[in-house]
């Protein structure tokens, strides 16, 4: 024992004279390396192109082939007038967009100089966060003329404008088979019974009476969102939904008891809760479900992937005994957002200034999508479905916002949650009801 | 040889240092950060100390995801573990035969999981799919769902997708293993007269313990971080049936713009695996000096 014990106590000496030079060592190898990540993240999180260079970015989910087309289109035309310049687009599932998408691409070190976004309360967030230039210097100089100046006034948050306006969508109408319908001897519904009452007749013709694809909840979440604003009248459905009264109201369960007749009746696809709504347009596309509802994107996709299929639309139908108005819209408007950590603020606007030319509008009419631009009005190459959506959304006595879009995602997402259980016989009405007003309260 | 001067072994390990502080250590203490505050991920960051945690203990969603996992886990160490052990042992056993069947068994480990989501995804789609369309033409219809819409089926049919997914992927390790157990041992057995069976089940699976042990380690952590599957086939649902902790994660911090809560979750997220994992760690140790 005393033997090793004069060793050891030679290397505790050692090792204590050496520790506070290797925990140096250490130290230092740490702080250097902190050093280099310092270095390396020195722009984290920063947004906004870098100033030196000549690229403009734009970003947005997936308007379709044709309209992508005419981006790129666009791209090009801009790069030709401004020597030097680069555009890039990119362009990202809807999905993706809405919800990872662009907030990834609006923290990164090459964040897009111009994106796309809804009106509402996403472009309210957008610019409590700053991300969002004010337009308003523009308005007299580089828009001058191409917006009637009130689209402006819904773009506006806080007094300021926000959002360059480049198309409404009605994000809710039935879309009907007319083949369908015919064969069956019925014609479209204009009130909430006679659409449960058709669902038995296409039933026993061995189609559902309306496809829905609900795997992300939103497709089923607007459609019984517009439902229950004719129950609950729109008043109240945006008072509830801004969080400035509760579910827990009489007129609130009459509305999920509106969903539940429906679900009872059959008149939704089986498959609804395990098919996304690309899968669900494809069971209306393929005549594989008497009615789809969705927005007004709907025409050029179906142009576009079912040219044979003869189709319309009719409003949402009106409910028996609902309070306000029945002939109400859901829609919203969309546009472009400059970003406030942008530097090329002018090139952006200059290129929206150049996407909403009179030439650039009519290769969007092309593509069947309408632009709000002036020069768009009264163009005979519209398709009549979609002027008359649009002509829908113009003269709508009450405009509706999708909950997705116009009011607080966690408030949208426990609605669509409660839809959705309503709809596939997970829940009562009663239960429904109660979840909602337990998580948003 | 020893380095001339002190600082040199210090300075080899700075570029590693810097990449696990980049990839591990800053992420890390940042999560834990996060989970401190109420915060979207852009605007003003409120600190509410411990209350993210408070309220994920009262989050019923959250213990419901946990359950789910749990119960994921338990499914995968049949259909991945236990068949993966299977499929080794009939790799290994027959002549001839092992490299096709390796190969077929092995094929969708190679698959990105992604790939292996969509293709499930049409196969259990209830109106176009395989799955479905095979039980119609059988005469069935009446066997025939909406096997990721259903909130009965949903969660098992992830489970499946996951055990023909990873299944090679434990068979490749115990096969390894196999391969590597001394041929004079198994001889002796078979002199002794023991079946294919009896050889498999007395002697070859005691030898290799070990690798049974890391592959259950294997699958119990990797349960825990699970997410593609779920994610592309069924996002959570129907009903939050499918929802797991990660999916729950992911929600409210791309989906809601909750940072905050949803770096609490990922802190009690991570404090669970790596607490598993120890506990695995010290077990098998304990056992070793026994």
């Amino acid at each position: 024992m005393n033997v090793n014990s004069v060793p050891n106590q030679q290397q505790h000496r050692a090792a204590r004279t050496l520790r506070p030079r290797r925990w140096g060592a250490v130290v230092a190898t740490l702080a250097l390396s902190l050093g280099v990540l310092t270095a390396c993240g020195g722009n984290g999180g920063g947004s906004g192109s870098d100033g030196g260079d000549k690229v403009l970015r734009l970003a947005m989910g997936s308007p379709g082939k044709a309209q992508m087309r005419v981006w790129e289109s666009i791209a090009d035309q801009f790069e030709k007038q401004n020597s030097g310049w680069t555009v890039e687009i990119n362009f990202m599932d809807d999905d993706q967009y809405q919800t990872v998408g662009l907030p990834n691409l609006l923290k990164g070190r090459q964040a897009p100089d111009l994106y796309f976004e809804w009106v509402g309360d996403r472009l309210a967030t957008r610019v409590e966060d700053g991300f969002a230039a004010d337009l308003t210097p523009y308005l007299d100089t580089t828009f001058k003329g191409i917006w009637n100046p009130s689209l402006f006034d819904k773009a506006a948050v806080d007094g300021k404008v926000a959002l360059i306006p480049h198309m409404a969508d009605v994000t809710t109408v039935l879309w009907y088979n007319k083949s369908l319908f015919a064969d069956n001897g019925l014609t479209p519904p204009a009130t909430m019974d006679e659409l449960i009452g058709e669902c038995a007749t296409f039933d026993k013709a061995g189609v559902p009476m309306i496809a829905l694809g609900n795997k992300d909840l939103w497709p089923a979440g607007n459609f019984f969102s517009m439902i229950a604003s004719r129950v609950v009248g729109p008043e109240l459905y945006d008072s509830t939904m801004r969080g400035e009264t509760s579910f827990d109201d009489p007129q609130w369960r009459a509305a999920f008891e509106q969903i539940k007749a429906i679900a009872d009746a059959g008149c939704v696809n089986d498959s609804a809760s395990a098919i996304n709504d690309n899968e669900g347009a494809q069971l209306f596309f393929q005549g594989k479900a008497a009615t789809h509802p969705i927005g007004s994107w709907l025409v050029s996709w179906a142009v576009d992937e079912a040219p044979k299929l003869d189709f319309d639309f009719v409003n949402i139908p009106a409910v028996t005994d609902g309070a306000g108005d029945q002939t109400s819209v859901m829609g919203v408007m969309t546009g472009y957002v400059i970003n406030e950590h942008s530097t090329h603020k002018d090139q952006a606007a200059a290129f929206m200034a150049l996407a909403n030319s009179p030439e650039n509008v009519d290769a969007f009419i092309g593509a069947e999508a309408v632009p709000l631009a002036l020069s768009a009005a009264d163009n005979p190459a519209i398709d009549d479905r979609t002027a008359r959506l649009n002509d829908l959304l113009a003269t709508a006595g009450t405009i509706i916002s999708p909950p997705d879009t116009g009011y607080d995602i966690e408030r949208a997402d426990a609605l669509y949650q409660a839809i959705s259980q309503v709809l596939g016989g997970e829940a009562t009405p009663e239960k429904a009801v109660d979840m909602l007003v337990e998580e948003t309260s | 040889m020893k380095p001339t001067r002190s600082w040199v072994p210090y300075a080899f390990l700075l570029p590693a240092f810097a990449i696990f502080g980049f990839a591990v250590l800053v992420p890390m203490v940042l999560t834990v950060y996060y989970s401190t505050l109420e915060w979207d991920g852009y605007g003003e960051k409120k600190f509410v100390g411990v209350a993210n945690f408070v309220e994920l203990a009262h989050d019923s969603l959250m213990r419901a995801s946990f359950w789910h996992v749990l119960l994921y886990i338990a499914a995968t160490l049949v259909l991945e573990v236990a068949v993966g052990l299977l499929l080794a042992g009939l790799a290994t056993a027959g002549r001839g035969t092992r490299l096709w069947f390796r190969t077929a068994v092995f094929t969708p480990v190679m698959l990105p999981m992604v790939v292996v989501a969509l293709l499930w995804g049409f196969i259990y789609n209830p109106d176009f799919g395989l799955v479905n369309a095979a039980l119609r033409g059988l005469g069935l219809d009446s066997f025939a769902h909406a096997w990721l819409g259903e909130k009965q089926t949903a969660l098992w049919a992830i489970c499946l997708v996951s055990g023909w997914a990873f299944a090679g992927f434990f068979m490749t390790i115990f096969a390894a293993a196999l391969a590597s157990l001394p041929a004079e041992v198994l001889e002796a057995a078979r002199l002794e007269g023991a079946s294919e069976w009896r050889l498999f089940w007395a002697v070859k699976l005691p030898m290799i313990r070990g690798s049974v042990e890391v592959a259950v380690l294997l699958c119990v952590t990797g349960g825990f971080q699970g997410f593609d599957l779920f994610y592309v086939l069924t996002n959570g649902g129907p009903y939050h049936s499918t929802e797991i902790p990660t999916t729950y994660l992911v929600r409210e911090v791309f989906t809601n713009s909750n940072v905050g809560y949803g770096s609490a979750m990922a802190v009690v997220l991570t404090v669970i695996v790596v607490a598993l994992g120890w506990s695995f760690g010290r077990l098998r140790a304990r056992r070793e000096v026994v």
